[in-house]
């Protein structure tokens, strides 16, 4: 009784802890192990946790939003379960692509079109490629134990559940403002009090917010004149990568060459050799 | 063999020139290949509704038949040099003695087995009296194994069907040379 | 709302079956001139069944469609059942979703909303009118569909299909960059990143992008052919050397999926063609420019028009396919680094200077017509230096050089590539 009542105090719903609890415990037993820690056991503390996450939530404004928003968060989280607890790293990758639609369309859905597009882009389409692209060179059925377990799966288990709690609890105490940053609706600023507590936009802000006619030109006015030093600095942080690879791959090209040198002019008196430094 | 072997020879292709190197000029040559192809006359013939044109048919090796001599009856004197001549052993032929005075033997029975058949011609090559020849009829069908087995009758009726698109080739009997 | 969800739904359903039919008669016209190029007559036998009445061959569409379907959908023991089953889905959905927004036409005439109860506005031909970010989207569904490729290609298990797989995805993220580039030069003339202000600007100035920035539609038409992985750039297929690369091992259904993805990626190149490129759905003196009170001619115009357009630009896909070789793979690496790339900044770089300066430069080279002559005179100097300047594909030195002195190395039982000092 006293725990629930100082949980109160802070501001945590009870359900909320018990959401988190549930989460690691599941979380845990779902990692890839090298005993058989019980996957329905894990399969059945997640599905429940969520649930609980589930409840402590609010409802949009009407139903098909409700519809919308609860599948691609499902959809989300699941497949972000999945991505941390698949044994194969290529169903990790797959399962990691699945997460990164399902955030593209949380982002869609709240208008933030072009934030939706570039995560699949960028992530799904560049990166994750990439890394697929290197996963296709490893067997398929490799046998090495070592790397397909989690060595330390209570210690991620733990913090990863911690860091799901400190964001519901964050999201929970903190005051939401209307999001009116895309809409053609400029806030009133004469008025002195707080903007009002508003969890979410209507339907019909939301289908403006969705269908904003100039939404990258703002988008791309915002970056560019009030977070013009965080984009340069972004750009300078690649510039600079960029410059480090090719540093690299020049260095190495040197070397190589250094070394071919050194084998051509080696003493070698073979025939073979002749014929080899004439041909260079 | 390795990279250095003397017998290894390293072939520099030759050197592109500016046009080539310009992609441009060579992309459309080859569309205007392909395009003139795209229009010109089509090869191909429509095979059941067209018949496709045989050069020669005197040469040409098709299904067999079996000579008549003028008086209508079959040439072949049963002397087995086709039987023989035969690298795939598709030719069946039962002797009796002759009726007519002209000859000791004849076939009774004369079987060639179209399936098994290669059509090389040998038996024409070898036959002393011309009397087993290819036509030029090609499409030769059937429905069973049984049915492609060709028996005198038949081979006769194929002489009878071909005898004047192809007159028979010996010169003594006034066939082409 | 219930007329707009009707007249979305409609949309997708034209669309649909626009694509899966044109899809269909596609392979047919590919195997025509397939036929044709090489003096034959191609497919002409399968007309209407059970009758004698053959339509030059128009059945064979559907008669292929049936082998397909009949076909035994064999699935080997050694796959991963899941990745292979989920490869083709994913690479078709993908290759679908992508004509959300691209416009298959203009808009209906007003006269045409007023007839239909409900619905307020005019028609656009374009299934998500709404979306600002059209040609990222068309971007990031692109790359969705390498995965159906990485994926068929890794979970068939098979060394062909893994290096189609392998080449595939090479293939596709190099040449996304000189695609986006030349895109990214639309983009800035036409201020948008909606395909329908592409058009609406190509339409009201009358000047088509290709004649605008030539060396921009050049590098995009070469990307567009290695993003649908057509002839010269069929390296993650090559049925010569690869037997059909990612899609060896399947059969059935789920190859006939792949097929049609195929075809739908070479149809997305031809819109994407036409639409930045050549214009849209505009043509000098037909179709007007303005969308406010358009006729039903002009609606209609522009529709035929654009799909005119767009089986010209497809013919010219089947005609290149029979026209030129397939280049090597690392003659395909280098002409996307070293080539595409630099032309494509090129091209970036003169049209931003363009858009930045247009009143002082037309001041200087006397009007707009100066300024596209500068335009085309820098094109065919930056084309000329890439084609003097690019390395010699057919030059053989290098590997002979590697080839020797790999083979020197392992006379001296030194491994390649290993440094060593004295």
């Amino acid at each position: 009784m006293q725990l629930l009542q100082a949980l109160r105090v802070l501001g945590i719903e009870p359900l909320t802890a018990l959401a988190c609890v549930c989460f690691a415990l599941g979380l845990w037993l779902l990692l890839p192990s090298t005993t058989a820690r019980g996957k329905a056991f894990g399969l059945i503390f997640t599905t429940i946790s969520l649930g609980l996450f589930a409840t402590n939530l609010h409802l949009l404004s009407d139903w098909v939003s409700d519809a919308v928003f609860y599948v691609m968060a499902s959809v989300t989280l699941v497949s972000a379960v999945g991505a941390v607890t698949m044994r194969s790293p290529v169903y990790c990758a797959i399962w990691f692509a699945l997460t990164l639609l399902g955030t593209a369309g949380l982002f869609f859905f709240q208008g933030a079109q072009f934030l939706g597009v570039a995560t699949v882009v960028v992530y799904a389409g560049a990166i994750l490629v990439t890394m697929l692209f290197v996963l296709m060179l490893c067997n398929p059925e490799g046998h090495s134990l070592y790397d397909r377990v989690s060595w330390e799966a209570g210690i991620s288990a733990g913090t990863g559940a911690l860091l799901v709690f400190l964001l519901t609890w964050t999201t929970a105490t903190t005051v939401f403002v209307d999001n009116t940053a895309f809409t053609d609706k400029t806030p009133a600023k004469d008025s002195k009090e707080p903007a009002p507590i508003v969890l979410t936009a209507t339907a019909e802000q939301q289908n403006k917010n969705i269908l904003a006619p100039r939404h990258v030109e703002k988008l791309g006015g915002e970056l560019f004149s009030k977070y013009l030093i965080g984009v340069e600095t972004a750009g300078t942080l690649l510039l600079v990568a960029l410059v480090g690879a090719v540093a690299i791959i020049a260095h190495g090209k040197h070397a190589e060459a250094q070394a071919a040198a050194v084998r051509t002019s080696d003493g070698m008196t073979s025939g073979l050799n002749e014929e080899g430094r004439r041909n260079a | 063999m390795q990279a250095t072997d003397p017998n290894v020879k390293w072939i520099e292709e030759p050197k592109l020139g500016l046009a080539g190197k310009m992609y441009i000029p060579a992309v459309i040559g080859g569309l205007a290949t392909t395009t003139k192809h795209l229009f010109s006359k089509k090869m191909t013939v429509s095979f059941p509704e067209e018949r496709p044109e045989i050069g020669n048919p005197l040469i040409y090796r098709g299904v067999h038949r079996l000579n008549k001599d003028d008086q209508g009856r079959v040439k072949c004197v049963a002397c087995f040099l086709c039987a023989t001549a035969c690298p795939a052993h598709c030719i069946d032929i039962i002797a009796a003695p002759s009726p007519w005075p002209d000859r000791d033997k004849y076939c009774e029975s004369f079987a060639i087995d179209e399936l098994r058949c290669i059509f090389c011609g040998m038996c024409e090559e070898a036959c002393p009296v011309d009397a087993i020849e290819l036509t030029s009829l090609f499409d030769l069908t059937g429905r069973s194994r049984e049915e492609m087995i060709f028996d005198k009758e038949k081979l006769l009726s194929v002489y009878d069907m071909t005898k004047d698109a192809e007159p028979m080739k010996s010169k003594s009997l006034g066939g082409a040379p | 709302m219930l007329a707009i969800s009707i007249e979305a739904l409609v949309k997708i359903a034209l669309l649909m079956g626009g694509l899966m039919t044109g899809a269909a008669y596609f392979v047919l016209l590919e195997r025509w001139i397939a036929a044709w190029v090489q003096d034959r007559k191609g497919p002409n036998r399968v007309g209407i069944p059970l009758t004698k009445i053959k339509l030059f061959g128009l059945g064979q569409p559907l008669a292929d469609g049936l082998k397909f379907i009949f076909k035994e959908e064999a699935t080997p023991g050694h796959v991963d059942k899941i990745l292979f089953t989920l490869a083709p889905i994913s690479i078709l959905s993908a290759a679908l979703a992508i004509f959300a927004v691209i416009p298959f036409g203009s808009v209906l005439p007003a006269s045409f909303s007023e007839m239909i109860p409900g619905l307020d506005h005019q028609v656009e031909l374009l299934v998500a009118p709404g979306i600002d970010i059209g040609m990222i989207y068309i971007f990031a569904l692109s790359s969705i569909a390498v995965y159906g490729v990485i994926l068929g290609g890794w979970a068939s298990n098979n060394k062909y299909s893994l290096l189609g797989g392998l080449r595939s995805s090479a293939q596709l993220i190099a040449y996304e960059l000189p695609m986006g580039l030349a895109i990214v030069g639309v983009v800035l003339t036409a201020g948008s990143l909606r395909l329908e202000d592409v058009i609406g600007l190509q339409a009201s100035t009358g000047t088509w992008n290709a004649f605008a920035q030539p060396i921009g539609f050049l590098v995009f038409v070469v990307a567009a052919f290695a993003e649908a992985a057509r002839l010269p750039f069929d390296l993650p297929e090559a049925e010569q050397e690869l037997i059909g690369g990612y899609h060896t091992e399947y059969a059935g259904m789920r190859l006939i999926v792949y097929l049609i993805a195929e075809f739908l990626h070479m149809i997305t190149a031809s819109f994407l063609i036409v639409i930045l490129f050549l214009g849209g759905w505009h043509f000098w003196g037909i179709t007007g420019s303005e969308n406010a009170n358009i006729t039903w001619f002009e609606a209609i115009a522009r529709i035929v028009v654009l799909n005119i357009k767009i089986f010209g630009v497809i013919v010219f896909f089947m005609m290149i396919r029979w026209s030129w070789p397939r280049v090597r793979f690392d003659q395909l690496m280098s002409l996307a680094w070293k080539v595409m790339l630099p032309l494509g900044i090129v091209n970036l770089v003169a049209v931003a200077t363009i858009v930045e300066y247009q009143k002082s430069l037309e001041g200087k080279l006397g009007g707009p017509w100066g300024v596209t002559a500068a335009m085309w005179g820098v094109s065919l100097l930056a084309w000329i230096a890439a084609g003097v300047l690019a390395p010699l594909h057919s030059d053989n030195s290098a590997q002979k050089d590697s080839f020797v002195l790999s083979a020197e190395a392992r006379n001296r039982g030194v491994r390649p590539g290993v440094t060593t000092s004295i």
